[in-house]
């Protein structure tokens, strides 16, 4: 019988037939994933925030950061900074060594350092100094133009230049205008804050590092990252406001004291107190909660050899992880410490501080006479988590990263070769991933696109402002 | 809170006035014996908490666990021992390294050997900031530098990774 051609069947369909071929025609986990995501692949996908345009009068690492983030993810962020001069971060630069020239048309011999790396990726770069009566109306069209403001001067600033979010909702009511700084307002008002500041104030650097019985003192967390944390933070804060926007058409105003932030990572210590009265104290790399969960010193370095010290010495430190009771046994049964399992039989026991400063006495003395890897390899192969503390170099070989792309090689239409992770350690997301265009553009190398391009200013003016240095 | 050991011991009928300074971490709670740089003389030490505890008391014919990071002689217009000298200081894990100059370094090509931009001078043929505003031409814009880098290529220095 011929086939009937209105009639669809399934069987004369591609695809699975029944459940159980459904089942085995599923590709496996691992590779629909990789699939989903595609790393590399980034720039064939849409982008989330596509359509917002984003101001930053920002500087340094905390509030820019917080609008890298949504320029990662496809608003198109536009950076204005201080004529010839840039943002105060571009003067930094590890060992005084690390520059890229040039960082302005007019100072070719002046670069700007790598410190400014990873906290202003993607956006568009022009100079304003929009305190000036004379740059107002250009500063108001682009808030007319624009979806918000992302602003880090101190309390009350861009009031006194009129520029605040009292000035700025009457030009344009669906505006979020975002402050972030040190203490906002309160009896601190006047103070800025710097990322040592934010977790010093907020509680943070009291209970990071070890104890002083064990030698050590309260510590910072490194690399300012109470800076990339409260960023982040801010991040989120615009994202609500933007939907919150959706369903009332009105923006809103955000007032983001980076001190404060930092008390966000201090966990059940405000409760603690304010319950027991207990003031929480220092644990640092071991665990209040959790033992044997730490980090422990091995004796020998896994590159003896090495030239560089952070290598040749530093490369002795293993994450060890057996809390279970189980696996606690095996730790003790596998470093020759079968005492310490009598001992402490019970996750309370162990927690104890006596308890865990003879624990992890008696690991590193088992640890002495092996490297690094030693230590891991017969951890792991006991079945318990261990892992080395690695270093960036360590980092960067680790085919784990190169394979989620976490870490990979970019070619900056700028600067050549750079290698980056910033937007892409942020997390996968399969339909609209975060990308990174750029790693920075030099002062003002936006300004003809957005003064006259979109702004539709003349470029006799354009050129008169930059006479001026105004802009 | 760096402590010191003020040497007074005499030798050749000279005070040896030696400033041995400790370095704060590693006798932040020590027990041990340090020698003088200068003239060898070797101290005993208990430190706790950064605070001297007890000594410093010679140790006279004993050897010394370790030895001070700097010392000087500020009463001889502070001739001085840096870190590192073989039987009188040790070594300071933490010392510049020579990678590290001090100075901008112009490096032309990255750790794997692909051509970076933004040394400095920058040639004119690279134009202005944001005239070149997204791509770079290598070849026109710093021939020298693509020269090289076909060298590199045909060498087979050029990695991915």
């Amino acid at each position: 019988m011929a086939k009937d051609l209105r009639v669809t069947r399934i069987e004369d369909l591609p695809g699975p037939k029944s459940k159980e071929e459904l089942e085995e025609m599923k590709m496996p986990y691992e590779e629909y994933c990789r699939q989903q995501f595609d790393v590399g692949n980034e720039f064939s996908k849409p982008q989330a925030l596509d359509g917002i345009r984003w101001l930053s009068t920002t500087m340094y690492i905390f509030t820019p950061h917080s609008v890298a983030n949504i320029a990662e993810m496809g608003a198109e962020v536009i950076k204005i900074e201080m004529p010839r001069m840039g943002d105060p971060m571009r003067h930094t630069s590890p060992f005084n060594e690390c520059y890229l020239y040039p960082l302005h048309d007019s100072r070719p011999m002046t670069g700007a350092g790598m410190g400014f790396l990873g906290a202003n990726d993607s956006e568009y770069y022009i100079t304003m100094d929009y305190h000036l009566d004379e740059m107002k109306e250009a500063f108001y069209r682009m808030v007319k133009m624009s979806d918000g403001l992302t602003e880090c001067y101190r309390p009350g600033t861009f009031d006194r230049w009129k520029q605040s979010y009292r000035y700025v909702q009457e030009l344009n009511p669906r505006f979020i205008y975002v402050w972030g700084g040190g203490f906002g307002y309160g009896p601190k008002c006047f103070g800025g804050s710097y990322d040592i500041l934010g977790q010093s104030h907020a509680g943070l650097g009291s209970v990071t590092g070890f104890h002083e019985t064990f030698g050590g003192h309260c510590a910072k967390h490194s690399n300012w990252c109470i800076d990339w944390y409260s960023g982040t933070q801010i991040t989120f804060g615009m994202l609500a406001a933007l939907h919150w926007r959706r369903k009332t058409g009105l923006g809103t105003m955000i007032e983001f004291s980076q001190v404060q932030a930092a008390t966000r990572c201090l966990g059940y210590a405000a409760p603690l107190y304010g319950r027991f009265g207990i003031v929480r104290q220092r644990w640092g790399n071991w665990d209040t909660q959790l033992c044997a969960h730490g980090i422990i010193l091995c004796g020998k370095s896994d590159f003896p050899d090495a030239k560089n010290p952070q290598d040749k010495y530093d490369a002795r430190y293993a994450m060890v992880s057996a809390f279970q009771d189980e696996d606690f046994k095996e730790l003790c049964a596998v470093t020759g410490n079968q005492q310490l399992y009598d001992k402490y039989k019970a996750t309370k026991d162990r927690v104890e501080g006596e308890a865990q400063v003879e624990i992890y006495a008696a690991l590193e003395k088992w640890a002495e006479d092996k490297s690094r890897s030693e230590v891991v390899k017969i951890l792991q192969d006991a079945g318990l988590l261990a892992e080395p503390v690695m270093n960036d170099r360590e980092v960067y070989e680790s085919e784990h990263f190169r394979q989620r792309g976490s870490i990979r090689w970019i070619d900056d239409p700028t600067y050549g070769d750079v290698l980056v992770q910033s937007a892409y350690s942020s997390g996968l997301m399969a339909k609209t991933p975060r990308r990174q265009t750029w790693i920075w553009r030099t002062v003002g190398a936006d300004n003809v696109k957005i003064y006259h391009e979109m702004l539709g200013y003349p470029m006799s003016k354009v050129e008169e402002w930059y006479e001026k240095a105004w802009i | 809170m760096c402590d010191i050991i003020w040497c007074k011991k005499e030798v050749d009928g000279k005070v040896c006035n030696t400033v041995n300074y400790l370095d704060p971490y590693c006798f932040w709670n020590w027990e041990g014996k340090v020698n003088c740089a200068e003239c060898g003389a070797v101290y005993y030490i208990h430190m706790i908490q950064g605070h001297m505890y007890k000594g410093p008391e010679e140790r006279p014919g004993e050897k010394p666990d370790t030895s001070p990071l700097y010392a000087d002689k500020p009463l001889d217009g502070y001739t001085n021992y840096s870190p590192g000298v073989e039987g009188r200081t040790r070594p300071f894990q933490c010392l510049p390294r020579d990678i590290y100059l001090g100075v901008p370094d112009m490096v032309k090509f990255s750790v794997r050997g692909r051509p970076v931009r933004g040394w400095r001078p920058q040639p004119p043929s690279a134009g202005i900031a944001g005239s070149m505003p997204y791509s770079w031409d290598l070849k026109n814009g710093s021939p020298e530098v693509w020269e090289e880098y076909q060298k590199r290529l045909n060498s087979g220095e050029v990695k991915d990774w």
